[in-house]
């Protein structure tokens, strides 16, 4: 009953001028900063932290936090509309967003986008509330071959992005997972194919190659097609709106993907681009149409948006529980909580219970918030959908150029991402996917990190010497198999039907 | 082991690097001249990844092995371009069974590179003019070249555009977006 006692004074903590204005100027700035391609949700809460010195921690945190919440959805805002991902973890909203608004229903994937983000938000939200503490004793048990038997479980979703070209969407994220190579070793410290070139210790920037790959690279093949006559991006129409029967049909594949969202969220270092690749992944599996994805299937716009959203709730467990940052965001959140003389850990929850609650509660009703100006800000991002194309593409050249250039001020970036782009274009021309490159760019690291590690704690036999590890890597084969032999099985009978053409 | 080394840095590097154009220039020359020349497109990727595989595996050949453990830098590259050459063979392999389609039809190819050139050289002049400027220009060009003529929109959006790049990256986010060497020689 402590709980419920505590979670409803958090609520009376909400009722005021100064936590209410703090939430929804937190949203509509997490809303912003998402759908800018370029500003990433640390990026907009690092960009406030300054501005909360001389509010209280609960206010702080509330504003904070709705930031967090608001970027993951608004990341989705231009996947959807023109194809450019504003999050790394929206790419997997773009599969399905984006074909949608060029089969004229935008506001099929802006509506399903938001919704499904909503309830994710509340669903990851409401796991940390009640199970924060068993799961973040979860998190430190982890150890690098689990790491590695999820990262590996990650790559198998390529397997079903695939469709007919498998061996393409493979050797595509091959070459994500090489171009992450690129750089200082983060274990030994050898310069790797950097060629002395001081830009590339660090390796490609994420964001400025998510951009090339999948905004620029869409230019270019909307240049080349040449068809600009026809003026608008899509001829939508007010009726193409889910209808509240349309959300229902969605309840399972929400559900599960909040779940699988949250679960990923609690490993450090995984993410919301790996729990939304992964329950694209299920969702497809599990659906009584998966060849409709990647073509337009609300379905596909609700599993990625639910689990990148409900990600959030799970990054927190570790930061709240154990005081350990599980990603960007919430490593800038750990600082805005010591700037407050508050520090997270196990302590937390005795010794500052109203910091706690109040921020449950307040990201409780960020997603609501959320949804009612998602609601209103809807119908003005669709109008994105009609704008010309002779205005659209240059101004989307514009807005990839400056993204690019505010990761890290850096013109090695803003040219990495017109050869990106430009190398995108070519190869989605010959059908090799881009979506599994940015996939093995997000979990090369993981991946080789905790290889690594784990060979050196236990030698190449560490991986079949722990069940988790075992269960991960059990799954990751089947995840692999069956899209690929269904595929096999496809391409054989439509070789008998064509007379082996 | 001695050429491997040799092949890795220097001037071995160089001789690596101009064999494997030349081979890939024999191939392309070859493809291009055969009755294989409408899967042009399908032999050449696979091919273009050999090579670069090829070219990143001496590198990582030369990379320090740690004695004790066994893993060194060069393990899990190792791994992936392993992987690449895989997939690349077996696409090539499949592009000269005839198991893959032909290359697609080439559209407005001239556009797409002047489109690109337009980019490189609004970058080009963003060091000079600074980002604002050459922003205007790149929005109104971009658009002109791609026959749209409603002036009121062209400015209109241009002009937004700056605005909300100077309050929201300027002012708000504190990006530093070039000022332009030559505007800063003449007002400092």
């Amino acid at each position: 009953m402590d709980l419920f006692s505590n979670l409803l004074t958090g609520f009376g903590y909400l009722v005021g001028i100064q936590p209410a204005v703090a939430l929804v100027a937190g949203v509509i700035m997490g809303i912003l900063v998402g759908a800018m391609p370029g500003l990433s949700p640390s990026m907009g809460v690092a960009l406030l932290v300054p501005f909360t010195y001389k509010l209280s921690p609960q206010v702080s945190l509330i504003l904070l936090g709705s930031i967090y919440i608001a970027a993951n959805y608004g990341g989705s805002i231009t996947a959807v509309t023109i194809n450019t991902p504003g999050t790394p973890s929206s790419v997997v909203t773009s599969f399905d967003g984006y074909p949608l608004t060029r089969l004229g229903k935008p506001g099929v994937g802006l509506g399903t986008s938001l919704v499904a983000s909503t309830v994710g938000g509340i669903i990851g939200t409401i796991i940390l509330i009640f199970f924060s503490v068993p799961l973040g004793r979860l998190a430190i048990k982890i150890h690098p071959s689990e790491y590695f038997a999820l990262a590996i479980f990650g790559l198998a979703t390529v397997a079903s992005l695939a469709g007919r070209n498998w061996a393409k969407a493979f050797l595509a994220a091959m070459l994500g997972l090489f171009i992450n190579t690129i750089g200082i070793d983060p274990i030994s410290g050898v310069e790797r194919f950097t060629f002395g070139i001081y830009h590339l210790f660090d390796g490609f920037t994420l964001i400025p190659v998510l951009i090339g790959l999948f905004a620029l690279s869409e230019v270019f093949t909307r240049l080349e097609e040449g068809k600009l006559e026809k003026e608008k991006e899509s001829e939508f129409q007010r009726s193409t709106w889910p209808r509240v029967r349309d959300y229902w049909k969605l309840k399972l594949t929400v559900l599960r993907s909040s779940i699988i969202g949250t679960l990923i969220g609690i490993f450090p270092g995984a993410g919301a681009t790996i729990a939304a690749f992964i329950s694209y992944d299920v969702a497809k599996k599990t659906s009584k149409h998966p060849q409709t994805f990647g073509k337009g299937e609300p379905e596909g716009v609700a599993a990625a948006e639910a689990a990148n959203s409900s990600s959030v709730g799970g990054a927190l467990v570790p930061l709240l529980v154990l005081g350990i940052p599980g990603s960007a965001t919430t490593a800038v959140l750990i600082g805005a909580l010591m700037i407050h003389n508050v520090t997270p850990g196990p302590l937390l929850f005795v010794n500052h219970p109203d910091i706690v609650y109040s921020l449950f509660a307040a990201l409780l009703l960020a997603n609501f918030v959320l949804l009612v100006l998602g609601l209103f800000g809807s119908r003005l991002w669709i109008k994105v959908t009609v704008i010309p194309k002779k205005v659209l593409l240059p101004t989307i050249l514009v807005i990839s150029i400056v993204g690019s250039f505010a990761v890290h001020y850096s013109f090695f970036d803003v040219a990495s991402c017109v050869g990106f782009g430009f190398a995108g274009w070519l190869l989605r021309k010959y059908g090799f996917p881009v979506a599994p490159i940015v996939l093995g760019m997000v979990l090369g690291g993981l991946a080789e990190t905790n290889f690594r590690r784990a060979v050196i704690m236990g030698g190449y036999g560490v991986f079949f010497s722990r069940p988790a590890s075992i269960i991960i890597l059990l799954l990751a084969i089947a995840s692999f198999a069956i899209p690929l032999i269904q595929t096999h099985n496809e391409n054989k009978k439509l070789r008998a039907e064509t007379g082996g053409n | 082991m001695g050429i491997i080394r040799y092949l890795g840095q220097g001037s071995g590097f160089l001789v690596l690097l101009l064999a494997v154009l030349f081979v890939f220039g024999v191939v392309v020359f070859a493809t291009l001249r055969s009755s294989r020349r409408h899967h042009a497109g399908r032999i050449l990727f696979p091919v273009f990844f050999l090579g670069l595989s090829l070219i990143f595996l001496i590198l990582l050949l030369n990379f320090p092995v740690k004695k004790q453990t066994g893993i060194g830098a060069g393990v899990v590259p190792l791994l992936w371009i392993v992987g690449i050459s895989a997939f690349s063979v077996l696409l090539l392999v499949r592009a000269l069974l005839n198991r893959e389609a032909k290359d697609p039809e080439w559209g407005h190819v001239g556009t797409v590179f002047v489109y690109l050139g337009w980019t490189i050289l609004y970058l080009i002049l963003m060091q000079y003019l600074g980002y604002f400027i050459s922003t205007v220009l790149f929005l109104l060009g971009g658009m002109y070249y791609l026959n749209y003529r409603n002036w009121k929109v062209m400015i209109g959006l241009a002009a937004g555009w700056l605005l909300f790049s100077y309050f929201a990256f300027y002012r708000l986010l504190f990006v530093p977006l070039p000022a332009g060497t030559l505007l800063e020689r003449f007002f400092g």
